[in-house]
C-alpha cells in the first residue's frame, strides 16, 4: 500500500489557507453590511444597481475587448511570421514583449503623457484621443501573456508544413492565416484573450493617470475602498470570480478542443 | 520538349553552403523520376525548387513550356505530399481534400462529387467526416495524397512520404501510390533516401550526392551499371576487392597474385592499384571451371530471409557472398575453407 503523502498535502494545505484567509475575510466583511451579527447581501445589490458600477465596468469591458482585438491582430501575425521567416529574431520579440514586465506601468504612463500632450500629437485632450491611448497602453501590459500563448500554441502544430501545404494547394497568406493557422490556434488565442480581459479589467495605473477621472473599473474599485468599506469588498470579490472565470473558459475550453492531445501534423 | 526542364539549377544558402550545384534534367510527361540519396545531397532542396518553396541561386525551372522559376508557390499548381502527412487538424479528411478545390472556388457540388471520387481512389470511401487524428498514419498519408491530386495538379510532388510508417505499410502504401499515379498519368518526383523505394517505383532514377547529380538512369541501369563509385555503392550491396591492373586492353587484374578477368577493358595503365566492383549476389560457392575463383574462409553466415549472407575473408579482404534461400540449402560452416566463384561480366574495374 501506498504512504499517504503528508508532507505534499501539508504543503498545498498551506498554499491554500494562503491564498483564502484574506479572501474569506473579503467576502465575510462584504456579507456584514447590515449589521455585525447577520449576513446580508445588501453591499452586492447596492453596487450592481449603481450607476457608477455599470458605467466603469461596462468601460473597462469594451476597452478590453477592444484591447483583445488590437492585440491579436498585432501579435498573432507577428509570432507567425516570425516562427515562419524569421526564426533567428525570435529572442528579440520575445524580449520586446516581456517589457512591460521590466518596465514599471507608470513610466510608460509618464512617457506616454509626454508624448502625447503637446503638439503635434496631442491626443490627451479628445476622449477619442485618451481612449485610444489606453487602449494603446493596455495592450502593451497584456503583450508577455498574448505573445506567450500564440507562441506556445504555434509551436504545438507544424507550423511550416502546414503553411507550405495549404501554399501548394493555392492558398495566398490571408487565406492561411484566416483557415489554416488560426483555427489550429484557437485555444491559444483564445486564453490569451482571457488573459487579456482579466488584466484589463483590474488595471489601475494607465486608467488613472491617462484617464480625465474614474472612468475605468481599477480606478473606481480604488476610489470605492476609500469611500464605501463594504461595497469595495463586495466589488473585490466580484472580479475576483470574473477572474477565475475567465481562467476556467481557458481551460475548458482547452480541453474541448478536437485534436489537442494527439499528435498534431504527423510525425516530425 | 519535355514536360518538366530543370536547366543549370545552382542553390546556395548563404556564402559558402551550397546545396544544389549544376542539375540539369528533363521529365517527360507522365514520367515518375526519383531523386534518391544521403540526407544532405540536395534532393529536398531540389524538389522544394520544384514546389517554389525554396528559389534557385541561378537557373532555370519549366513546367509545360512556362518558365515557373520565380513563380509562388500557390500559383504553380503542383500537388505536394510531405513526410509529417501535414493535414490540416482542424479540417475533416473531406475538408482537407476539398481545400484546395474550395481555395480555386469550385462549386460545393463539383467538390463534393471530386471528394468522393478521390476517396474510393484512395480505398477510404467512409472515411469523410472523420478528422486527421482519429486515422492512422497510412490512412493519414493517403489523404494527404488525395488532398494533393485532388487539384488535378501539372506535377505530384513527394518528400519522403512512407520514411514516417511502418515497413509494411510502406510497401503497401508503395504500390498504391505507384497504381494512382499510373491511373491518373500524372508527372511525378518522389524524393527518397531509401534505395528499394526507388528502385521499386521509379521509371527513371536521379543520384544525388553532395548537391550533384551523380546518375540518371532506370533502376535497371543504376543498379546493374552504375557508372560511378558512389553510385554503385549507396544503390544495393557491393564487393571492394583491391587488385592491380595486369591488362588495361582485356580488363584483367589480378588480386594476391590471382588473375581476375572482368569483360570490358579499363582505362587506367597497367600496375595501376585499384578496386574491382561486384554484387554479392553474383557470387557462388564452389570450383567452376571458367569463372574467376577466390579461395577463403567463412566468417560469418546471417540469415536474411529470402536471401543467406555469408562473409568470405579471402586473404585480408572481406566480401559478402549471397544465396537465395531456399529449403534444400546447404550452407558451408562457420570458419570452412571455401572457393567463391563469379563470372567475368559480373564484375568491373572501378575507375
Amino acid at each position: 500500500m501506498k504512504r499517504f503523502p503528508f508532507f505534499a498535502w501539508f504543503i498545498i494545505l498551506l498554499g491554500i489557507l494562503y491564498f483564502f484567509t484574506p479572501l474569506a475575510g473579503t467576502l465575510e466583511w462584504s456579507l456584514r453590511i447590515v449589521s455585525r451579527d447577520s449576513f446580508s447581501l445588501n453591499a452586492y445589490t447596492n453596487i450592481l444597481i449603481s450607476e457608477r458600477f455599470q458605467r466603469t465596468f461596462t468601460f473597462s469591458f469594451l476597452a478590453a475587448l477592444a484591447t483583445i482585438a488590437v492585440s491579436l491582430l498585432l501579435v498573432a501575425p507577428t509570432a507567425y511570421w516570425v516562427h515562419l521567416k524569421l526564426p533567428q529574431l525570435r529572442p528579440v520579440v520575445e524580449f520586446i514583449t516581456l517589457l512591460p514586465f521590466v518596465v514599471p506601468a507608470i513610466v510608460l504612463v509618464y512617457g506616454t503623457v509626454r508624448v502625447y500632450s503637446r503638439p503635434p500629437l496631442s491626443m490627451m485632450e479628445t476622449e477619442f484621443g485618451t481612449n485610444f491611448l489606453v487602449v494603446m497602453g493596455y495592450t502593451a501590459l497584456s503583450m508577455p501573456y498574448m505573445f506567450r500563448a500564440v507562441d506556445s500554441g504555434l509551436r504545438a502544430i507544424d507550423v511550416r508544413t502546414l503553411t507550405e501545404a495549404a501554399q501548394s494547394l493555392g492558398a495566398n497568406w490571408f487565406t492561411i492565416i484566416m483557415r489554416v493557422i488560426f483555427p489550429n490556434l484557437r485555444v491559444a488565442l483564445l486564453s490569451g484573450a482571457f488573459l487579456t480581459f482579466a488584466i484589463v479589467m483590474g488595471e489601475f495605473t494607465i486608467s488613472n493617470f491617462i484617464l480625465p477621472g474614474i472612468l475605468s473599473f481599477g480606478p473606481y474599485m480604488v476610489n470605492l475602498n476609500q469611500t464605501r468599506t463594504y461595497e469595495a469588498a463586495a466589488v473585490a470579490i466580484l472580479s475576483f470570480g470574473l477572474t477565475w472565470l475567465s481562467i476556467g473558459m481557458i481551460q475548458w475550453l482547452g480541453r474541448g478542443a478536437p485534436g489537442q492531445n494527439q499528435q498534431i501534423g504527423g510525425t516530425r | 520538349m519535355a514536360f518538366l526542364e530543370l536547366t543549370n539549377i545552382h542553390k546556395a544558402f548563404g556564402h559558402h553552403v551550397v546545396a544544389v550545384e549544376n542539375f540539369n534534367l528533363k521529365v517527360e510527361r507522365g514520367e515518375f523520376i526519383s531523386f534518391l540519396g544521403p540526407s544532405g545531397c540536395g534532393k529536398t532542396t531540389t524538389l522544394r525548387m520544384v514546389a517554389g518553396f525554396e528559389l534557385p541561386t541561378s537557373g532555370k525551372i519549366i513546367v509545360n513550356d512556362a518558365d515557373i522559376t520565380f513563380t509562388p508557390p500557390n500559383k504553380r499548381n503542383v500537388g505536394m505530399v510531405f513526410q509529417s502527412y501535414a493535414l490540416f487538424p482542424n479540417m475533416t479528411v473531406a475538408g482537407n481534400i476539398g481545400f484546395g478545390l474550395m481555395i480555386g472556388g469550385k462549386p460545393a457540388g463539383e467538390i463534393k462529387s471530386r471528394v468522393d471520387q478521390m476517396l474510393n481512389l484512395i480505398h477510404l470511401p467512409n472515411y469523410g467526416d472523420r478528422y486527421p487524428y482519429q486515422l492512422s498514419g497510412g490512412q493519414q498519408q493517403r489523404v494527404a495524397l488525395a488532398r494533393a491530386i485532388a487539384i488535378q495538379p501539372q506535377l505530384l510532388l513527394l518528400d519522403e512520404p512512407l520514411s514516417a510508417l511502418d515497413a509494411k505499410i510502406r510497401v503497401e502504401l508503395r504500390s498504391e501510390i505507384r497504381r494512382i499515379q499510373r491511373e491518373l498519368g500524372i508527372t511525378t518526383v518522389y524524393v527518397t533516401h531509401d534505395q528499394e523505394e526507388a528502385l521499386s517505383l521509379s521509371d527513371r532514377i536521379v543520384v544525388m550526392n553532395s548537391g550533384k547529380i551523380e546518375q540518371v538512369g532506370t533502376p535497371f541501369e543504376i543498379y546493374n551499371f552504375p557508372t560511378t563509385a558512389f553510385t554503385a555503392s549507396f544503390v544495393g550491396q557491393l564487393n571492394l576487392i583491391p587488385i592491380t591492373v595486369a591488362d588495361a586492353a582485356s580488363g584483367r587484374s589480378t588480386f594476391n597474385g590471382i588473375s581476375l578477368n572482368t569483360s570490358q577493358p579499363t582505362s587506367l595503365a597497367n600496375g595501376t592499384f585499384a578496386k574491382l566492383a561486384l554484387r554479392p549476389e553474383e557470387m557462388n560457392f564452389g570450383k567452376v571451371a571458367g569463372k574467376n575463383l577466390l579461395d577463403g574462409k567463412v566468417e560469418s553466415i546471417t540469415f536474411l530471409g529470402s536471401i543467406v549472407r555469408t562473409r568470405v575473408d579471402i586473404g585480408g579482404s572481406t566480401i559478402s557472398v549471397d544465396l537465395f534461400n531456399e529449403r534444400k540449402i546447404t550452407l558451408p560452416q562457420v570458419g570452412e575453407q571455401v572457393t567463391v566463384n563469379f563470372p567475368a561480366h559480373a564484375c568491373w574495374i572501378l575507375e
